[in-house]
């Protein structure tokens, strides 16, 4: 069978008729027009452009090769229109030809150089939206309801004459605010305490309680902006270096609540190598098509992310679906090339070579003779200048795609598409910068208006072109948020975690009882004061009993370093007073590892040098080590050649190290650092493992994690076969549900009322109706046995209750 | 072909019209952004070809599969020391096929004996990408896009599974056989195209990596008995029935929800998934499958589309350096590759015959490329030379073979599913470089014939992003009409 959709497509004629007076002798509007629409914009007009032709303005005409205004005669598509081959001939052999007074009016209007009326478009309508943010004014509040977003869609809804939806209970709440803000189920104690409290602002308080739980936060977010920024663990492109995570940095920057215009900065003009894997994208090995160069990558990586603009289109030819043209792609791609660009229409040169320019010029320019970093640090000025309303517009609307199921603009990804309020969007947008870029402050704002405290519309229909708001819609669990809530009720969540990220935000007080153990080291050279440029090398051999549960070290170097685990490079540094920290557990194994350090010594006559590493980390069997730098570790003058990534052989020549007394700078710049730094990468304490922390798996893509080698921003929402057939036998799955029956019959001590109102509670934040409890006791009997309790579990998480966010 | 739903499945849990979950389908797939069909504004604008076939079956050679050494025997010279490199051109000598004056290489005397059911392509030709990689190439066949690309690209089973749709209702319709996705080279790479990209992963594949494991992924959990699996579903069913949110039960997304449980359910107790169990098979019938996991996995493929598959792909499996990716030992390695295809492939068409299946089912042997013993990519290309041993003169069997990568001509294979019969399409050079000189084929166009084969407009494309994306890149492929019967 095959499905159509059956959507009409629009062609808007935007000249005003009656005002056109045109002295030629073909009449473009009356005469030329009709001919296309009739014949020929079905498939080469508006959205469509089979065979790459659209006919939607004159330049693409010109563009296209099929006019000759000189010749008009040789015109192909004369050729084309006239021609008798079946396989040749437009329009194809099954539609009415055009007749030869038709013929004779296109071939005249060739002739004319193509007449066209300017600003007319055989594409869609058009809407430009505002570049620069704009305040609205908040109407009067109505019934009392003071919220600004309340205020402005309660107008909406008045003038549309929409019922308001209403509000939701306690319990709802509490269920769609825990999983929208930190991704995680409220437990049954937090929901009973919740449904305790009588204070009048408990709601308020408990978004404000979650959005302050640093790391869980952190874990949940992180999904987002792994999406949008197509970053992971694992995936296309690792394999020969041709990518590179940024899931340290932005872990860190979640856990801080980097302001968004902050972040947007270090991605676009990265400070360090830590976040310079977005702008880098992903190189294949191998020649690329002229569209799919790591510069046009960046261009298109750019526009999506941080403004809703899809230059797909136009990094080939200028865009049929919006005013994007090629050369504006081209000049983003500039700003990022350190090659000359060479213009490419549909992979086919141009003769032109690309200027570094940005898309709105009238915030201000780039120069286009600047180095390459100064003109990524313009453009990551100019994108987050307070005057781009495109910037904040663009990612408030998809906070709030993210809490109420559908963006103000939708989809999110084509902000030229008209808000179904503008005054909302507007307003989310000039508070984020009121709010200096605080995306919390925004999530706040969004959750406790009444707005997100509604109930969720009842979709039945197809969806029509002219959407109305009529309240938040319903949301199914992301496969992370799915498989956490699992592992919540099982405790069946895996104990390590494949990102290499730290998870703790340190506490000031915390800092000062950490123990140091590391030392300076350095070689022989020591003793005395080192050479300048000495370079040397120093190891340090760890037998490892298990494998590596968590682990991860801070180091650094006068004047720099870089890091080898078992010859593999992990780390390199440049700047005494910038404190390396590294994530360990990925490159330890089992047995013996050798621990490298390249170290070289800098300035132009003798002077200090010194090298501090220092490691905490936990086995699987659960005991803990520290590594440091001291005397056990050796030194070697043969410092083997350079090879991409991997350390060369070394001699050998192996001393132990000279202890090094710290230079008064080092002790000023470093200790304290050095210590809070341990102190982020030293923590066993470990909330439940989240799935966004660990790699892509078969059930999680099946569940609609992205594989990220493309930006995702929104998930799918429907729940397909093969997901069902992975929820219904997958292994792992299975294992969980397992687990998760003997650990609810021991919570419940084998009572089986208390065993069923637990689980109801925490799976659905509501205790069973007196029906389900009986059927769960018919089942359970007075003594639960595990199988029945694992098929239970199964059947309350596969219930579209569990399943949806409402 | 009718079939079935298993009497002891229940009936369906949502007992809505049919109609009304048709729409609900349509506004849960607009919803989620995923693409519409082009052109759905004028119908028939896009006219489907009548298929020739119902289903169809990829044997993959992965790896690179040296089409002197199988499907075109060129000049043979035996081994012997000081033997140059450049003189080699098959390690094979020629034997006679069912189909007069055509010949194939030694050791696929089975196929041969089949060659008066295929049609014989000698001409398929590859870009080349400037550098070999593989899975790279491998994307672009299967996808028909040169990776990267902007939007995830659909596998070729993927267009079939969305645009055919499955001919059981029950049995998933687009099965992918024998490649680990875990564990191996270049793996990330192989996912990236085994994936149904934007349509999403309900026309995902189903991968089934060790067949003799196949019928595992279709059955109740392990160590669950088939009455407590029946069990739990009916409990399923009753809590949903008692839901408080019963009133919600109009909400698209659940709808979608349960009807996919449903599926599921019904796949998982269903009759269809005996299909998955080769164990099932007669002990004489699987011997003659049986020399290795490829040759169970076309095993399991019959099977598969005898019970309604729509797209199956077995591969030899792409492991780096392994099987048809011969970097030295190229003789000895295609020796035993010979060995494990032909008894399965030659088994696989009979029983499809003897099934009165092979008309209506396109079997193909395809490979991302062929090899030559000298030449890298083909004449002018800047691709590195990746063999093992680079020598001018055999003097140990393991500089015997074919041991660079060419993209200039290759072989590919098609079985029933209204090819003709006993039919050779295109040719390559007698001579170094083995080009082909006749009747070129590219992927597009290969694409473009299978897809007419399925009943698909090689002109199909859907909208993504606002933008079109077509079944053969940019609408472009058009089938080889030669080549129907």
């Amino acid at each position: 069978m095959i499905s159509r959709y059956i959507i009409p497509v629009v062609i808007v004629l935007l000249i005003d008729v009656t005002s056109f007076v045109l002295a030629s002798p073909v009449d473009f509007a009356h005469e030329v027009v009709p001919i296309l629409k009739k014949h020929c914009a079905g498939c080469h007009g508006g959205r469509e452009a089979k065979g790459s032709f659209s006919l939607n303005t004159r330049k693409l005409w010109l563009e296209s090769g099929f006019v000759d205004p000189q010749k008009p005669e040789a015109s192909y598509v004369l050729e084309l229109v006239q021609s008798r081959d079946p396989e040749m001939q437009m329009p194809p052999r099954d539609k009415p030809r055009l007749s030869a007074k038709e013929v004779a009016t296109l071939k005249q209007w060739i002739s004319a150089d193509l007449p066209w009326e300017a600003g007319y478009s055989f594409g869609i309508v058009a809407y430009e939206p505002p570049l620069k943010p704009r305040r609205p004014d908040l109407p009067l509040a109505e019934d009392c309801r003071n919220h600004p977003i309340d205020r402005l869609i309660d107008r909406y809804l008045s003038q549309h004459e929409l019922p308001r939806p209403a509000p939701i209970d306690d319990a709802t709440f509490l269920r769609r605010v825990h999983l929208d803000l930190v991704g995680l189920l409220p437990t049954p104690e937090e929901l009973k305490a919740f449904l305790a409290d009588c204070s009048v602002d408990k709601r308020t308080l408990k978004i404000r309680e979650l959005l302050a739980d640093d790391t869980a936060y952190a874990d949940h977010w992180l999904s987002f902006f792994n999406d949008l920024l197509r970053n992971d663990y694992s995936g296309t492109g690792f394999i020969t270096g041709g990518r590179k995570q940024v899931s340290g940095w932005l872990y860190e920057s979640l856990l801080y609540n980097k302001p968004f215009d902050q972040l947007t900065q270090e991605l676009i003009a990265p400070p360090s190598k830590d976040s310079r894997g977005f702008i880098d994208g992903i190189k294949w090995r191998g020649n690329v098509s002229a569209g799919q160069t790591v510069e046009i990558q960046f261009a298109q990586s750019l526009g999506q992310a941080f403004l809703g603009i899809n230059l797909k289109c136009a990094s080939c030819h200028d865009s049929f679906i919006d005013r994007w043209t090629l050369e504006e792609s081209y000049g983003l791609a500039a700003i990022y090339a350190e090659r000359d660009l060479e213009i490419h229409r549909c992979d086919k040169p141009i003769g032109k070579t690309a200027q570094a320019s940005w898309l709105f010029p009238e915030l201000g320019k780039i120069d286009a003779s600047a180095s390459r970093e100064i003109r990524l640090q313009r453009l990551a000025d100019l994108m987050t200048h307070p005057d781009n309303g495109r910037f904040t517009r663009t990612i408030v609307n998809r906070l709030w795609h993210r809490l109420l199921g559908r963006g103000i603009v939708h989809p999110l990804d084509a902000m030229q598409t008209r808000p179904w309020d503008e005054d909302l969007l507007d307003y989310l947008a000039v508070s984020l910068r009121d709010q200096k870029y605080n995306l919390k402050q925004i999530l706040e704002l969004i959750a406790t208006s009444e707005a997100y405290q509604s109930q969720v519309e009842v979709v039945e229909g197809a969806e029509s072109s002219d959407y109305l708001y009529r309240g938040p819609r319903a949301r199914r669990l992301t496969a992370e948020q799915f498989l956490d809530g699992v592992w919540q009720m099982t405790g069946a969540a895996p104990d390590k975690f494949d990102a290499p990220i730290f998870r703790t935000k340190v506490e000031q007080a915390e800092v000062p009882e950490l123990e140091l153990h590391a030392r300076w080291i350095w070689g022989d050279s020591a003793k005395e004061t080192p050479p300048p440029d000495e370079t040397i090398v120093v190891r340090r051999m760890i037998d490892l009993s298990a494998g590596v549960k968590w682990g991860g070290a801070v180091l650094t170097c006068d004047n720099s370093h870089v890091l080898y685990i078992n010859g593999q490079e992990v780390d390199r540094g440049q700047n005494l007073a910038q404190i390396r920290k590294l994530s360990l557990h990925k490159f330890l194994k089992p047995g013996i590892n050798e621990i490298t350090a390249v170290i070289q010594n800098g300035g132009t006559k003798p002077n200090p040098a010194g090298f501090l590493f220092e490691a905490r980390i936990e086995l699987e069997n659960g005991q803990q080590y520290w590594i440091a730098s001291n005397e056990s570790w050796e030194w070697n003058p043969d410092v083997p050649a350079e090879r991409k990534g991997r350390l060369g052989r070394i001699s050998e020549n192996w001393k132990p190290v000279t202890i090094v007394k710290p230079a008064d700078k080092w002790t000023e710049i470093v200790d304290d650092q050095v210590r809070e730094r341990l102190a982020e990468v030293a923590t066993g304490k470990q909330p439940m493992i989240r799935a966004s922390l660990l790699k892509n798996t078969p059930l999680m893509k099946s569940l609609g994690r992205p594989m990220r080698e493309q930006i995702v921003s929104m998930r799918p929402s429907q729940l397909t076969t093969l997901e069902a057939i992975d929820l219904s036998n997958e292994a792992s799955l299975a294992e969980a549900f397992t687990e998760g029956a003997k650990r609810l019959i021991e919570h419940s001590d084998g009572d089986p009322q208390r065993l069923t109102e637990y689980l109801f509670l925490y799976a659905l934040s509501r205790p069973p109706t007196p029906e389900e409890s009986d059927l769960v006791s018919q089942l359970l009997g007075d003594s639960p046995q595990p199988a029945d309790v694992e098929d239970l579990l199964w059947s309350v998480c596969m219930l579209p209750e569990f399943f949806l966010i409402r | 072909m009718t079939f079935e739903i298993d009497p002891e499945a229940p009936a369906q849990i949502v007992r809505r019209e049919f109609l009304r979950q048709l729409s609900a389908a349509g506004a849960a797939a607009l919803m989620a952004g995923t693409p519409r069909l082009l052109n759905a504004s004028e119908p028939g604008s896009v006219k489907h070809p009548q298929a020739s076939a119902d289903s169809c079956i990829l044997l993959w050679m992965a790896g690179g599969m040296a089409a002197p050494d199988t499907f075109d025997p060129k000049r043979y010279l035996p081994f012997k020391q000081g033997l140059k490199v450049a003189d080699m051109l098959s390690t094979f000598p020629a034997i006679p096929t069912a189909v007069d004056g055509l010949q194939i290489c030694e050791g696929l005397e089975g196929i041969a004996s089949v060659m008066d059911r295929a049609t014989l392509i000698r001409s398929a030709v590859q870009p080349d990408l400037g550098s070999i990689l593989h899975s790279r190439h491998q994307y672009h066949w299967h996808t028909g896009y040169v990776p990267p690309q902007t939007v995830a690209t659909p596998h070729l089973g993927s267009w079939m599974a969305r645009v055919a749709g499955p001919r059981n209702p029950v049995m998933p319709a687009f099965i992918n056989i024998g490649q680990r996705l875990e564990g191996v080279g270049e793996s990330e790479e192989l996912k990236a195209f085994t994936t149904a990209g934007f349509f999403g992963s309900e026309f995902g594949p189903l991968n089934l990596p060790y067949p003799e494991e196949a019928a595992r992924s279709v059955r109740p959990p392990q160590g669950m008995t088939g009455q407590r699996f029946v069990n739990r579903n009916k409990l399923y069913r009753r809590l949903i029935d008692k839901s408080p949110q019963r009133e919600l039960m109009s909400d698209y997304q659940q709808e979608s929800m349960l009807r996919s449980m449903d599926k599921a359910y019904r796949l998982l107790s269903s009759q269809e998934r005996d299909a998955f169990d080769i164990t099932l098979e007669p002990e004489a019938k699987r011997q003659k499958y049986d020399t290795g996991r490829f040759g169970r996995g076309c095993l399991l493929a019959r099977r598969l589309v005898e019970s309604g598959a729509r797209f199956v792909e077995v591969t030899t499996e792409y492991v780096p350096f392994l099987h048809w990716d011969t970097h030295a030992e190229g003789h000895t390695t295609v020796d035993r590759m010979h060995k494990e295809i032909d008894a399965p492939i030659t088994q696989l068409i009979l029983d499809l015959e003897e099934r009165g299946l092979l008309d209506r089912t396109l079997v193909i042997i395809a490979s991302e490329f062929s090899r030559d013993a000298l030449m890298e990519g083909q004449p002018g290309s800047n691709a590195k030379d990746q063999a093992r041993e680079k020598v001018d003169e055999v003097s140990e069997m393991k500089h015997y073979g074919l041991h660079r990568h060419f993209t200039g001509g290759t072989s590919v294979v098609m079985f029933g599913g209204g090819m003709k019969r006993g039919f050779v399409y295109g040719k390559t050079a007698e001579e170094r470089p083995l080009m082909a000189i006749e009747n070129p084929v590219s992927i597009e166009n290969l694409h473009a014939t299978i897809m007419t084969a399925m009943g698909i407009s090689p002109q199909t494309g859907f909208d993504i992003e606002g933008r079109p994306f077509y079944v053969t890149k940019d609408a472009k492929g058009e089938a080889v009409q030669e080549l129907f019967a």
